[in-house]
């Protein structure tokens, strides 16, 4: 791209060809005030809060969205910009309700900042006085139109990022809104998704989280560490506000990146609340129907008594992999190296092993078998198959409807259960997950059949599965005609490895491929699944096959146990729950309770579906009671007289990741 | 040379804003030495003399007190608007979206905190609402403001100390807050 040079308040600026005067003035650390402006939403120049004077140019010109050109000489600080923008701001405050000795946002809201940074002391004009609504009808955000300046970075985080469009504007002029729906209160609107993305962005009060605003706003809050989201296999990047140790407020990052700093209502409101519940504060033993507190040294002599006093094949262990690469390394190193033992896992392990063992034909190329998830954003068909993102992996799904709405992407979606995205879906299929694996092989053979200019007759395939010969030929003809394919493949799939290989097949037939790897997108269920795979996934399941004498379950207390897990808990003979929440039933198993510490006191990494290794920071210390899994697990080993290998458990992000041969060169498996 | 004067009033407003003047605290005696206090809710003298400096604490919400926001603008030289109900209205302001015959009614007889069996509201002794709580420029010239509910007693004395000084100050950004 070529290089230009602009003079910005007498500073020589370099750019490039197609930016903005403001990204060529922020790239060269120069200040201009903006409100409207969110860097990775579109710029609409709305509020006119960034206007800047361009010599030879009479007017002033908004900095974003005005490119800048070779030669420009900007200024951004004079004193008729600085009316300029001062008269904006007394016109904003007239022209709606702010008075900001009564808004829950004061203290932590742009248009106040910059009020005062524009020293308006006063607003010259007379308050309008015009009544807006205030819409509480929904239960984790509120509305507050009358703090509302219309910046539309709501509406433009809305369906730019989310692809949930919910937010849109009526009427015109002065009495302009910002509604759901098309009209709707934001609590009955069927679209929204509850992300809570809008009121991250809003400015002002507006649009307001309404926990946070008796928990803390930002300004409240004494520190923000940026970490990463457990919840499921996306790793959303947060930051984490933290008041008086406890965290009030959970927030995407940067909105440049491609999932525009959004979080899901999971990690939005799951997080922040997980903070509230009541903790495992010491180690503690059954006694009869009840429990007393124990030592560290007497808890773990018993459970290290028990392990020893039992066979081998009679001690199970399962962990959460929502835990970092490091506690689940600490794990491995015991229970599989160290003990030796077979019955090691991780929740949801069929899941995994599903995904582990579909992909494996392919892996065995040397070709990585998936791509990062935002590389849905690019795709041009997109194909479910057994899944549901928005429950598994929801920013995926983000990703999905954006991709509809930005490039007007297809979705083709095979599931037993209809389409995850009614109403955007342009091919529903409905196959049984179980029958997956052989309505793919037949699906496959006729792209190929398309792609080489052959004549196809989908009429005995679509028989087969009962189900529109018309509906599988135009299926079948999106994929074929599509330039970048993507496969999203969800957990019900994932039950039946076959099926994952059948999709990985239609992935490499219809040239599905990127940078990266192939374009499969694996929806694995937790945050640190992909982690997991070389670490503490079990080879076979084992849960519910004959009573344990001992069961060591890892929990992060963050997800609700599966009934096979609590019922394999309630058979074994003697159960450890090592958890950092009083969650019922789980602890309602146990016989010895561990305590853990939370999620946001642990530190380390997570193999995220961006394909990234992720690095999770502590948020709040943990208390002296709270040690570490590494300190449990060296406590155990020694009193189990087991030497602790680490090195045979070290970073599995990598070896997830190895890719040698390029992706296009990936060749189908026989089923 | 006499002492410069000071009158203050308090109009529709709490009594923040003059709660914030005395916490300047000891240093009322500094001031005090350097201007004369005339007529104030403290003095409770309640004909405003001829002074240089005037406050004016909250919005104007009835007859009484747009007469006394003229009266005071005609007795000073420098006019001060303090807090946000003075310089925005502030949260007398909040009636500005029914009728003033409506916001009696809710005021006297529908709030849940109200007892008021036979239903009165009060007319004759009360001076007769504006249409609307406006801030004090609406009605009369102000020279200086400083927003704040209440204004910090630091900013309060910092306007004090630049008026003294012979200038007509403005609130720095750094000491600048609405609430
Ligand atoms: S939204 Fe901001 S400017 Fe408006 S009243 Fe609230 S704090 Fe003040
Ligand atoms: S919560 Fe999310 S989906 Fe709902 S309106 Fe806000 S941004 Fe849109
Ligand atoms: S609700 Fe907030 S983000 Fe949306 S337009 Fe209004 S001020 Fe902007
Ligand atoms: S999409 Fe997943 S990682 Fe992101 S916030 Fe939601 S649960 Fe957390
Ligand atoms: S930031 Fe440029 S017009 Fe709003």
């Amino acid at each position: 791209m070529s290089q230009i040079t602009l003079t910005i308040d007498g500073k020589i600026c370099n750019g490039s060809a197609g930016q903005t005067i403001l990204e060529v003035a922020r790239a060269n650390d120069i200040y201009i005030p903006t409100l409207c402006y969110l860097e990775g939403l579109s710029p609409i120049g709305a509020c006119r809060m960034c206007v800047v004077e361009v010599e030879g140019n009479a007017k002033l010109l908004t900095s974003c969205t005005t490119p800048a050109n070779d030669g420009m000489v900007v200024h951004t600080a004079t004193d008729k910009l600085k009316a300029y923008r001062k008269e904006i701001l007394e016109l904003m405050f007239a022209g709606r309700n702010h008075f900001c000795m009564f808004c829950s946002q004061s203290g932590d809201c742009e248009l106040q900042r910059l009020a005062i940074e524009h020293e308006m002391d006063s607003v010259r004009y007379p308050f309008l006085y015009a009544p807006f609504h205030n819409d509480t009808s929904k239960e984790t955000i509120q509305m507050d139109h009358n703090r509302c300046i219309l910046c539309l970075r709501c509406i433009r985080v809305c369906s730019e990022k989310v692809g949930a469009h919910t937010l849109d504007l009526e009427k015109r002029g002065w009495n302009t809104n910002v509604v759901a729906d098309l009209g709707q209160l934001l609590g009955q609107s069927e679209s929204c998704v509850d992300c809570g993305a809008c009121a991250q962005v809003c400015p002002t009060g507006a649009i307001t989280i309404r926990d946070f605003v008796y928990r803390g706003r930002r300004n409240d809050c004494d520190d923000v560490v940026e970490s990463v989201c457990p919840l499921c296999s996306m790793g959303c990047k947060i930051k984490a506000y933290v008041r008086t140790g406890s965290v009030t407020r959970v927030e995407g990052t940067e909105t440049s990146s491609p999932d525009g700093g959004q979080l899901c209502f999971k990690g939005r409101w799951e997080l922040p609340k997980s903070t509230e519940r009541d903790r495992v504060a010491v180690p503690m033993i059954r006694e009869g129907s009840s429990f007393r507190e124990a030592s560290w040294d007497e808890a773990l002599d018993l459970v290290a008594s028990k392990i020893k006093g039992a066979a081998k094949d009679k001690v199970g262990a399962l962990v959460s992999d929502l835990s970092s690469n490091e506690d689940l390394s600490s794990y491995a190193a015991l229970f599989r190296y160290g003990l030796g033992l077979g019955k090691y896992d991780v929740f949801n392990g069929d899941v995994s092993r599903g995904f582990l063992k579909g992909m494996e034909p392919v892996a065995m190329q040397k070709v990585r078998p998936f791509t990062a998830a935002h590389n849905i954003l690019e795709s041009d068909v997109i194909m479910t198959v057994g899944a549901d993102p928005q429950e598994e992996a929801p920013v995926v799904a983000s990703y999905v409807r954006v991709g509809a709405i930005k490039n007007g992407a297809s979705i083709i979606n095979v599931s037993g259960d209809g389409a995850p995205f009614p109403g955007v879906t342009d091919s529903d299929l409905r196959v049984d997950e179980s029958d997956m694996e052989s309505f793919l092989g037949g699906f496959c053979a006729m792209v190929a059949d398309v792609k080489s200019g052959k004549d196809i007759d989908t009429s005995e395939l679509a028989d087969r599965f009962d189900l529109d010969a018309a509906s599988v030929c135009e299926a079948v003809k999106l994929l074929a005609g599509a330039k970048k394919p993507v496969f999203v493949v969800g957990k019900k799939a994932a039950k039946f490895p076959k099926a994952v290989t059948a999709v990985t097949n239609v992935a490499i037939v219809s040239g599905g491929t990127f940078d990266d790897g192939l374009a499969v997108v694996p929806l694995m269920t937790s945050g640190n699944s992909l982690g997991a795979l070389h670490a503490m996934l079990g080879q076979e399941s084992w849960l519910g096959e004959g009573d344990l004498d001992v069961l060591f379950v890892s929990s992060t207390g963050l997800v609700d146990e599966d009934p096979e897990t609590l019922d394999a808990m309630a058979k074994s003979r003697f159960t450890v729950a090592h958890t950092p929440f009083m969650v019922h039933p789980l602890v309602n198993m146990a016989d010895v309770i561990l305590p853990a510490q939370a999620w946001f006191e642990v530190g380390g990494h997570y193999c995220s579906l961006e394909g990234e290794s992720r690095k999770a920071e502590v948020i709040v210390k943990p208390g002296d009671e709270r040690i570490g899994v590494d300190e449990v697990v060296s406590g155990l080993a020694d009193r189990l007289g087991v030497t602790l290998d680490r090195s045979c458990s070290v970073g599995p992000c990598e070896s997830v990741f190895l890719s040698d041969v390029a992706p296009d060169k990936a060749k189908t498996v026989e089923l | 040379m006499s002492k410069p004067k000071v009158a203050t009033v308090w109009l529709e407003a709490c009594a923040g804003c003059h709660m914030s003047f005395l916490d300047i605290d000891e240093r009322i005696v500094d001031l005090l030495d350097k201007v004369e206090l005339t007529s104030c809710p403290i003095t409770d003298i309640k004909e405003i003399p001829k002074v240089t400096v005037g406050v004016i604490s909250g919005a104007l919400g009835n007859d009484e007190e747009v007469h006394i926001a003229r009266d005071i603008r005609e007795k000073c030289d420098i006019l001060i608007a303090w807090g946000d109900c003075a310089v925005m209205g502030g949260i007398n302001a909040m009636r500005n979206f029914m009728k003033p015959e409506e916001a009696l009614e809710v005021g006297y007889k529908d709030t849940l905190s109200t007892v008021n069996p036979d239903g009165v509201i009060p007319g004759e002794d009360l001076p007769k609402l504006l249409p609307m709580a406006i801030p004090i420029d609406d009605e009369v010239k102000v020279d200086v403001y400083i927003p704040g509910c209440p204004p910090d007693a630091d900013t309060i004395l910092y306007v004090f100390q630049e008026i003294l000084e012979g200038r007509i100050p403005t609130v720095p950004v750094d000491m600048m807050r609405y609430d």
